[in-house]
């Protein structure tokens, strides 16, 4: 199986995101209101349909990497790896304590914040390494793209699942996605100004 | 570690995307190694010997410690 380019690799990605977000919005308000077992077992799980090709994409893009990039990989692993087992760690003793209330909806987090940690600490890493605007022409969506993307996702989920959603969560909904639109504005003037100095 | 990669795509008229082709790198690592940012692994640097014709040696010089 050939090495997906960055190109293939993010249309294939955006493709299941997307798939992942309809889901969210048109089955899981389903839900709570079927009453048939199986067809609840169907509807709570097709979100993880597209997440286990997200996966899939991410072990496969790790798998062809090259020596650079799969150190960046572990170190970005590395990273998610310990802050996950550090807030599960705190977030676990304080359940058991009786100071904070978590129900299993909490496990749906763990993903989203790992890829978070990852995307985050790979990001600073390659920075170290030398990347900037210049190899980011590379990629077939520029980094501030994606976080407008995330961005504007993030607000129109919570819009839209406003009346299904707890207060956490809707107000976790809306400040992940505003935070988002706002490195994606950052990332993008960024770009804009090192594209100016590279011209002038 | 100093490296004369930069000089030696230069002398061939390859970009770093050329090189990184050419290497089945990606241009990011290209752009570590010449920048010296990141140094080579022995079948890397070997790969890249091979492709200049030039000794491993000649194309990587230890830096000053």
């Amino acid at each position: 199986m050939s090495r997906l380019s960055e190109k293939q690799y993010t249309r294939r990605a955006m493709v299941a995101m997307a798939l992942y977000t309809a889901f969210m919005l048109l089955a899981w308000p389903l839900v709570r209101t079927t009453t048939s077992v199986p067809l609840k077992v169907c509807l709570a799980l097709a979100p993880v349909v597209p997440m286990l090709y997200v996966i899939s994409l991410m072990f496969r893009r790790i798998r062809d990497s090259d020596e650079l990039e799969q150190r960046m990989h572990l170190v970005g692993l590395g990273v998610a790896t310990a802050v996950l087992g550090t807030l599960s760690l705190i977030a676990g003793f304080l359940s058991a304590a009786g100071i904070l209330k978590l129900d299993g909806t909490v496990l749906i987090w763990v993903f989203p914040v790992t890829v978070i940690c990852y995307g985050i600490t790979r990001w600073w890493v390659s920075r170290r390494y030398g990347a900037d605007a210049a190899c980011d022409d590379d990629a077939a969506v520029p980094r501030y793209v994606w976080f407008l993307l995330g961005g504007c996702i993030g607000l129109a989920t919570a819009w839209f699942s406003r009346h299904s959603l707890d207060d956490m969560s809707e107000g976790f909904l809306c400040g992940a996605g505003a935070g988002f639109l706002g490195m994606g504005l950052i990332s993008g003037i960024t770009r804009w100004q090192r594209r100016r100095q590279v011209h002038d | 570690m100093n490296n004369l990669v930069r000089d030696l795509r230069g002398e061939h008229g390859w970009s770093q995307a050329d090189l990184a082709q050419k290497l089945d790198v990606s241009r990011q690592t290209i752009n570590a190694i010449e920048t010296g940012k990141y140094d080579p692994s022995l079948p890397l640097a070997f790969k890249i010997a091979r492709l200049f014709g030039m000794p491993i040696e000649m194309i990587f010089v230890p830096g000053e410690e």
